[in-house]
């Protein structure tokens, strides 16, 4: 099987981190399908994985093909430039199985062709069937059980489409467990090999942290993040300290709030690193906060205590903030989930972030943790594990369609 | 061409070869990229039904069919009968090709609905976008929160709950919008 994966890149990193993400899941599995990226934003892609060129619209990367969402003859390029290279890849046939990522829609030459029935037609006349499936956002509201695989229309009877949601529960897709975060995980959850791989990212990174302190990650949306600061600074008294504070929006807030308590512990400012590397230090950290739906996925399967900064929504958020509050509240005792859930709800509790609005959320609960509080996020974890992979999943389902 | 967000219920469109018209909108999420809606459909062509999930990225060609306004004589059951105000002919329809636009009518109704034909037979209704109900059950108001904010859910007299602002009591005429069921103001 052949999957042609099309990814806008929206904001951020977040979408084509996903999908090479998921790329690299698919490529993983028993039987993999070929793959063929198409992607808008060939610049982000490069940040996440050097090794892509966003000067070349047809190149090869760890055996997919991937593509320039804009297409042969793109505005700007000389006529037929690019066209041979774009008749290449899909040499062995149009389109068949594209997968949609977060509705991002298709282009145009892709469109033209798979919804061309004369391009499909059989020896014997018959036009072979072609099947779109949208991969959602992850969320851990309820609709994604309801929505995951209905069936979809498109405007052609002979290009069927379907709905896939990846979520916290069975009756979804699940997460991508791919390889190499699952490995940095169980590394991380034992304390010879968690010191292995803080010695390995910090060597990586070219940075001095300690392997034997508490590490803390922050990376979230711009906000005040002094109450955060204080409860890291209190932690430090006791227990010696590292916050890398990723680069991106908050950086400067983070920054901000720890210049004005003192300087109290060692702060790592993180330059943009690629995801292996995130991924890497985000299994290996003792506490993180995180915003995204990607790295909130990374952090609920480390098994760690961590808060998740949601996308500003216009009071959406909260409804996402409330959705995973109610999937994690059954793996924790009420007395250990009352402050976890007060510091979701805090950091969340505006629409509009403000750098110079100081929050009420305290993380003490989760920099020290009580057993309860440690057990319950490493048994959130494991049920997240026990759902099972996303890219198997996808595959399952792709493969009872076609 | 109708987007996803064009889709209403009673909104007759065409995927390949099949004529599908919308029965009930079942739910619906807004996200970064777009909202998606799970509706269930009938094809028009077959009979069957079917609950689809749709993203914002598809389009469809509407079908234009014949629409003549009538208006309800009476509801027996679940068949809803409607008479042409011209010719004063009658067509049945069922609750279930109303779809969700049955929870909004009452016998008592006297307001001009658009009654979708297929092949010569009625398969849908097209409410007017605005219709007045009357709440039969709410808690009690609460006088002086006029700002809408909070809501309350209120049974309307023709069966159905929707969210009604706190303000709103027993007997309260509203004004509600039949695309979703929200609220839209208070009939003074």
């Amino acid at each position: 099987m052949t999957i042609d994966a099309l990814c806008r890149v929206v904001d951020n990193y977040g979408d084509i981190g996903v999908v090479y993400r998921l790329a690299r899941a698919l490529s993983a599995l028993p039987d993999p399908p070929r793959l063929r990226l198409v992607v808008d934003d060939l610049s982000a892609f490069n940040l996440l994985e050097p090794e892509v060129d966003p000067a070349l619209p047809v190149q090869s990367l760890r055996g997919w093909t991937v593509l320039d969402w804009a297409g042969p003859d793109a505005a700007g390029s000389p006529p037929g430039s690019s066209a041979r290279a774009y008749a290449d890849a899909y040499a062995d046939g149009p389109p068949s199985v594209v997968l949609e990522c977060f509705a991002c829609g298709r282009p145009d030459w892709l469109e033209e062709a798979l919804f061309d029935d004369s391009r499909y037609r059989g020896a014997g006349g018959a036009v072979a069937e072609r099947t779109v499936v949208n991969l959602e956002y992850l969320s851990a509201e309820a609709y994604p059980d309801e929505f995951h695989r209905l069936p979809s229309l498109t405007r052609s009877s002979s290009v069927r489409k379907y709905m896939f949601m990846p979520g916290f529960t069975p009756a979804t897709g699940g997460l991508i467990l791919d390889r190499e975060f699952v490995e940095a995980v169980r590394l991380a959850a034992e304390p010879g090999p968690r010191r292995a791989l803080r010695a390995a990212i910090a060597g990586g990174l070219g940075l001095s942290a300690d392997p034997d302190r508490f590490w803390a990650l922050l990376f979230g949306y711009e906000r005040d993040y002094g109450t955060i600061v204080d409860d890291l600074a209190a932690l430090s008294r006791s227990t010696p300290t590292v916050v890398f504070a990723a680069a991106g929006k908050s950086l400067p807030c983070v920054v901000a709030a720890w210049e004005r308590a003192g300087r109290p512990f060692e702060l790592v400012r993180l330059p943009f690193i690629s995801q292996r590397d995130w991924d890497r230090l985000l299994a290996a950290a003792d506490f993180s906060l995180v915003r995204g739906e990607d790295s909130l996925s990374r952090a609920a399967l480390a098994g760690r205590p961590f808060l998740w900064h949601a996308y500003p929504q216009g009071g959406d958020q909260s409804l996402k903030v409330r959705g995973l509050v109610e999937r994690m509240r059954p793996f924790f005792g009420p007395d250990d989930f009352a402050p976890l859930e007060a510091a979701f709800e805090a950091v969340n509790d505006r629409i509009d972030d403000s750098p110079t609005v100081r929050g009420s959320e305290r993380v003490s609960a989760m920099l020290e943790p009580s057993a309860g509080v440690r057990a319950g996020f490493a048994a959130f974890s494991e049920t997240l594990l026990k759902n099972g992979d996303l890219a198997a999943n996808l595959m399952t389902f792709l493969r009872g369609l076609v | 061409m109708l987007m996803t967000s064009d889709l209403r219920v009673g909104t007759v469109f065409k995927s390949g070869k099949d004529v599908v018209v919308v029965q009930r909108m079942l739910g619906n999420k807004g996200g970064r990229g777009g909202v998606v809606v799970k509706m269930r459909v009938k094809n028009l062509l077959t009979g069957s039904t079917a609950d689809l999930g749709l993203d914002s990225g598809e389009k469809f060609e509407e079908v234009m069919l014949d629409q003549h306004k009538m208006r309800l004589s009476f509801i027996d059951g679940d068949n809803y009968v409607f008479m042409d105000q011209e010719s004063f002919e009658q067509y049945e329809l069922t609750k279930e090709d109303l779809g969700d636009n049955a929870q909004y009518i009452t016998p008592e109704d006297d307001f001009d609905v658009e009654i979708t034909f297929y092949e010569g037979k009625p398969v849908g209704v097209v409410l007017p976008i605005s219709i007045e109900r009357t709440i039969t059950y709410c808690e009690p108001g609460i006088k002086g929160d006029t700002s809408g904010k909070s809501t309350k859910p209120a049974t309307l007299d023709s069966g159905c709950v929707v969210q009604v602002p706190l303000f709103c009591d027993i007997g309260t005429r509203i004004r509600l919008d039949t695309r979703d069921g929200t609220f839209q103001e208070r009939v003074k």
